[in-house]
């Protein structure tokens, strides 16, 4: 690329541009675009409007109970009961969280879904996960599901060396004998291209989803296959440039493009392993997916799916609103899961414990002068968590300040200045610079050093502590 | 209260805090370069006068005070 200079002139202001068209504070920052992706395919300049693609009906499906449970012990019935009914409430009146598979092979699995079923919820919509044998579809059947997953892997890995097919062909044609047969049993069938991204797109994946598509013809609309993009092994790239198969952007443009699968019947499915996981989600909205696979906190096989918490907030961000969205229904979530011994890492974005924690000094200063300055939204508002600061040697008087404040819950007026919190700072830097102490202060220590060294405070202000 | 016994006080509640003999303090000596004052001993200081003089101060104000005759001063302004 050719250097091109420019010149750039300071706008001098004494009223700041906070940005507020995007960083409005009340919703997660806005993402918005200015211009087309552009990607090649085929040696030829595609342009994908982002503006359009955040205009159609995208939205989110869950597998919490199917990726998810696949990586930890089984939930019991009532939690995942528990846990359908949060989400049905995270997700609203519009169903930005679509669907939610289940697996029907035990007793329970059956007995959960049906419960599940039985409060009544529209969105998310129950579906099934089986494996592609045609006998499973009585259990699809039985259950009244209007829809199952099936795997159909494609790469090479499972055709011959997991599956053991002589030849793609006889791969090819048994997977379309499960699909006939889902069509036969009036239930839609979901084709999972498990390692699609290791997989021979030209040679396998475009022959078998254009099969699908002729396959789809003869059926009503409602039956017509939809196509799961299986990243199984989180090999999926989502900048453009990059070859197939790991090219999300190519990926999706052939099988919606070239195939002709409508983007309300695409949907990506990723993995972590490479810490890509909910870019390649979210970009596969912008390619032209329609559906995005997510699990509550991204657990699922390994390490993980894209989180729904993290795809709810991007949603958000993309679209300008919250849509019918209950975003304070994460932290309820994440509270439950806590309960039932999910681990829930401190620094995890949205719900763990230091989430919008600061601890240097200087940071709080900025935050006690205007908490949006080290907020990242009005996290208080949208998740019920108010920033917050965890004491140590860098925190500062200004951190100390904030401290109290929360703890005690104190607004207005009421907010105590740092010039009263001098003796409690001076006990929390003899900590660290005599005692040699290396741990955070903790909120019990805290509480009990207001108490001794702000005694009038405490007995005015105790009736309010926050149990944080 | 004569400036001269605002003076002496003011010396008085630095000497403690920055552990200072008061005779080392001169008049026009800043607390921060010269005295070495940290950011929290700073705050120390204001909420030491303020007790000392039995006053509020301003928060944003005071600590834009540097010096010992400008404590002083602002000090004067609550007396």
């Amino acid at each position: 690329m050719s250097i091109r200079k420019k010149d750039h002139t300071l706008i001098d202001t004494t009223e700041p541009n906070l940005l507020n068209g995007t960083f409005n504070y009340s919703l997660p920052p806005l993402i918005k675009f200015d211009g087309p992706i552009i990607e090649y395919i085929d040696g030829e300049p595609v342009e994908f409007d982002p503006k359009s693609a955040v205009a159609r009906d995208i939205f989110i499906t869950d597998t919490t109970f199917r990726d998810g449970q696949q990586a930890r012990p089984p939930y019991s019935i009532e939690q995942m009961v528990t846990i359908y009914d949060m989400m049905a409430k995270l997700s609203g009146p519009n169903g930005v969280i679509r669907q939610t598979e289940f697996f029907l092979y035990t007793k329970n699995d059956r007995e959960a879904l049906d419960k599940c079923r039985d409060l009544g919820h529209k969105y998310p919509e129950c579906t099934g996960w089986i494996r592609a044998n045609k006998g499973d579809f009585r259990l699809v059947k039985e259950a009244g599901l209007k829809e199952t997953g099936m795997l159909t892997s494609c790469s090479d890995f499972h055709i011959f060396q997991k599956l053991k097919f002589k030849n793609r062909k006889e791969c090819l044609d048994a997977y379309c004998e499960v699909v006939e047969a889902a069509f036969e049993a009036g239930i839609r069938p979901r084709c999972h291209l498990e390692d699609l991204t290791r997989a021979d797109i030209d040679g396998f994946v475009l022959p078998f989803v254009d099969r699908l598509m002729k396959m789809s013809e003869q059926v009503p609309e409602e039956l017509s296959v939809k196509i799961r993009l299986c990243d199984t092994m989180g090999f999926g790239i989502s900048y453009p440039g990059v070859e197939l198969p790991r090219s999300i952007p190519k990926l999706i443009y052939k099988l919606n493009q070239e195939c002709g699968v409508p983007s309300d019947r695409l949907e990506w499915h990723g993995h972590n392993d490479f810490h890509k996981v909910h870019i390649n989600g979210s970009s596969a909205w912008l390619y032209g997916c329609d559906a995005v696979n997510t699990t509550l906190f991204g657990v699922g096989e390994r390490t993980g799916n894209p989180p729904l918490e993290g795809a709810i907030i991007e949603y958000i961000s993309l679209k300008g609103d919250l849509c019918g969205i209950d975003t304070l229904i994460i932290t309820e979530i994440a509270k439950y899961m806590s309960s039932i011994g999910m681990l829930i890492p401190d620094n995890y974005p949205f719900v763990g414990k230091h989430f919008n924690t600061t601890r240097a000094g200087i940071h709080a200063g900025g935050l006690r002068q205007a908490e949006q300055i080290y907020n990242i939204f009005d996290t208080t508002k949208l998740l019920g968590r108010s920033p917050r600061v965890a004491i140590t040697d860098k925190s500062g008087v200004d951190g100390i300040a904030i401290w109290i404040n929360e703890y005690f819950g104190l607004t207005g007026e009421d907010r105590i200045s740092k010039i009263k919190v001098h003796k409690v700072a001076q006990w929390v830097m003899n900590q660290y610079e005599v005692e040699g102490r290396l741990s955070t202060i903790t909120d019990e220590e805290l509480e009990t050093k207001v108490k001794d060294y702000m005694p009038d405070y405490f007995a005015k202000y105790k009736g309010s502590l926050k149990n944080l | 209260m004569h400036i001269d016994d605002v003076q002496t006080r003011v010396k008085k509640v630095i000497a403690e805090v920055l552990e200072k003999n008061q005779s080392e303090i001169a008049n026009n000596a800043n607390f921060v370069t010269d005295l070495g004052a940290s950011s929290l001993q700073s705050i120390c200081l204001i909420a030491g006068f303020e007790e000392e003089f039995n006053i509020e101060m301003d928060e944003d104000k005071s600590l834009q005070v540097q010096t010992v005759s400008e404590a002083v001063s602002f000090i004067s302004l609550y007396l």
